[in-house]
């Protein structure tokens, strides 16, 4: 039923990409104005890396495997990630290299994805700080503590895409990378499993939570809750403790 | 008392056999009871029928059974078989309840060792709530394993830690420590059982013998994490609730006055799945793992991270470690 459906889904975004290839100037310009576009990396070819990235994007490779059924969703692929080797560990003998994990699907269970149902082209004109009033729920609270731009994370030139420094593009899945670039430490402790939630079980393939599954990009920090009821007898307190 | 004739049970008969081999306390205690057996069928034939049902007799008999059987760590695979089938009619009798039991072994080459880190915990106490469903934990006591400590930043000192919070988490200025059975490598729970009722399993889980258990509590004193649990009154879960996938020395039903305690989820890890408390946790905090295993995640967090164990100075050696990012 669900790979009917999703079947269905890729036959429609094929079509619309099709059909958008024709109108895509015209509608760029409807949906966001020239005088309000701010024209950074739209039409010319992907700006040098201003940074080094952190997490080696060369070593950064998927793996071809059977997609497996995830409480996401359908998908899930084996990542092999190639992990920088922290300075305080140089020339020490340890494990260090290839960790091999596979991260929960998270682009289709994004509200309005896929992008392309709305955007009919892939190309988008990023104006500045401003945020299209389609995505209204985006409350910009990291790129504000930051400076950065939609433009600094979105790929401008492919609309489900994510733009990193070194001028690659990473899928809505891959958020590891994306994030990886500053939050480099979060991101060698993730990559080995001593941050970020571990799926499936603790034997055979690793499946862990990319990112964006806990932290809302735009607004990582999580949220105070209630907690589950507490204990109704205080623990023994002997004239030792 | 009436009880099936059809059944078999041990007669003066086998007993010659059974005098072959050395016995002890509870083939004596069986020998016995097949000696009242024989009596109890003999007056049955002159005596008007009880007004017992065929279930209830059944119960009786199951009941006696389980009550005569050995300790599950000498028993045999077949014994083991016997008695987790009467249980699991019992379940079915008694209480209703469809449970499948497992006694499911150690994998070989496997030890199980928790991390958690205090940097990560936020005090939901989601793993509290998922140990309570997964373990059929007494619901009229409201007995739980985990308990998650919150302290000032800076020191930990579980004397002065609240354990009873009831607040919007995670509070400013303070971290969170959780504490459970630590499964540890030198136990001083398993040196004072005086009946043998708790071991360590091979890999690394300390588990009881319920039916075992007299109900001493020396192992609730001699535990310095308060990680054992004893059961004042027969625990109490609705039925619907029940978690039916079970362990003989895990989440199977337990009855007054035994004690119990967290077992990393025997019936779960034991098949390569996560313990509840770590696939409930949202933060992430809770790594668990195969202490044999140089490449997993357990393991790096060991060589890599800043580690430390509660009340290390006691040399029980727990295997289960905190650290911070």
């Amino acid at each position: 039923m669900s790979r009917t459906c999703l079947g269905a889904a890729a036959i429609y975004i094929g079509i619309a990409w099709l059909t958008a290839g024709c109108a895509e100037p015209d509608r760029a310009a409807w949906d966001h104005p020239a005088s309000e576009a701010d024209t950074v990396g739209s039409d010319t070819a992907p700006a040098p890396p201003a940074l080094t990235a952190t997490l080696e994007p060369g070593g950064l490779r998927t793996v071809q495997a059977a997609p497996v059924e995830l409480w996401t969703g359908p998908g899930g692929r084996p990542f092999e990630v190639a992990v920088r080797t922290s300075e305080r560990d140089a020339g020490h003998p340890r494990r260090f290299g290839a960790v091999t994990l596979q991260t929960a699907v998270r682009s289709r269970s994004l509200g309005q994805y896929p992008c392309t149902s709305c955007h009919l082209g892939r190309r988008v004109v990023m104006a500045g700080e401003r945020i299209a009033d389609a995505h209204q729920n985006i409350e910009p609270v990291h790129p504000k503590q930051t400076g950065a731009l939609c433009s600094t994370c979105h790929a401008a030139d492919d609309v489900e895409r994510l733009a990193l420094l070194s001028g690659e593009r990473a899928t809505l899945d891959e958020t590891y990378r994306l994030c990886g670039q500053c939050h480099f430490a979060q991101a060698d402790g993730w990559a080995h499993g001593a941050h970020g939630k571990r799926l499936d079980g603790w034997q055979g393939r690793r499946v862990v939570m990319g990112c964006a599954d806990c932290h809302d990009p735009h607004k990582p920090a999580l949220t105070p809750r209630i907690p589950f009821r507490a204990p109704r007898i205080e623990r023994t307190r002997g004239p030792d403790r | 008392m009436s009880i099936d004739p059809t059944t078999e049970m041990p007669n003066a008969a086998a007993a010659g056999t059974v005098l072959q081999k050395p016995v002890d306390r509870r083939l004596a205690l069986k020998i016995l009871a097949g000696g009242v057996v024989a009596g109890t069928q003999a007056l049955g034939a002159c005596a008007p029928l009880s007004a017992a049902t065929d279930e209830e007799r059944q119960v009786r008999l199951l009941a006696w059974q389980e009550y005569i059987k050995g300790n599950y760590r000498f028993m045999t695979e077949e014994e083991r078989g016997e008695t987790i089938a009467r249980l699991e009619r019992l379940a079915k009798l008694q209480r209703g309840e469809e449970v499948a039991i497992q006694s499911t072994g150690a994998q070989p080459g496997v030890v199980f060792g928790y991390a958690f880190n205090i940097s990560k915990c936020k005090g939901y106490r989601r793993c509290v709530e998922a140990c309570i469903n997964e373990n059929n934990l007494d619901r009229s006591a409201a007995t739980q394993y985990i308990r998650i400590f919150e302290m000032e930043d800076g020191v930990v000192d579980l004397d002065h830690a609240d354990a009873t919070f009831q607040h919007e988490v995670p509070a400013e200025g303070h971290f969170y420590l959780g504490t459970q059975c630590f499964q540890c490598a030198d136990p001083p729970c398993v040196k004072v059982c005086p009946v043998g009722a708790t071991w360590q399993e091979p890999d690394g889980i300390t588990v009881i013998d319920y039916d075992w258990c007299i109900g001493c509590r020396y192992c609730v004193a001699a535990c310095p994490y308060w990680a054992r649990r004893f059961n004042w009154s027969a625990p109490q879960v609705p039925a619907e609730e029940v978690n039916p996938n079970q362990h003989y020395l895990g989440n199977r039903a337990r009855k007054t006055g035994v004690v119990e305690k967290c077992t990393f989820c025997i019936h779960r890890t034991r098949q390569g799945r996560l313990p509840a408390c770590a696939e409930a946790c949202p933060t992430g905090a809770r790594v668990f793992g195969n202490l044999l295993d140089a490449d997993s995640e357990i393991r790096w967090v060991l060589a890599n991270k800043r580690v430390f164990r509660l009340k290390e100075d006691l040399k029980t050696e727990p295997r289960f470690w905190y650290f911070t990012d």
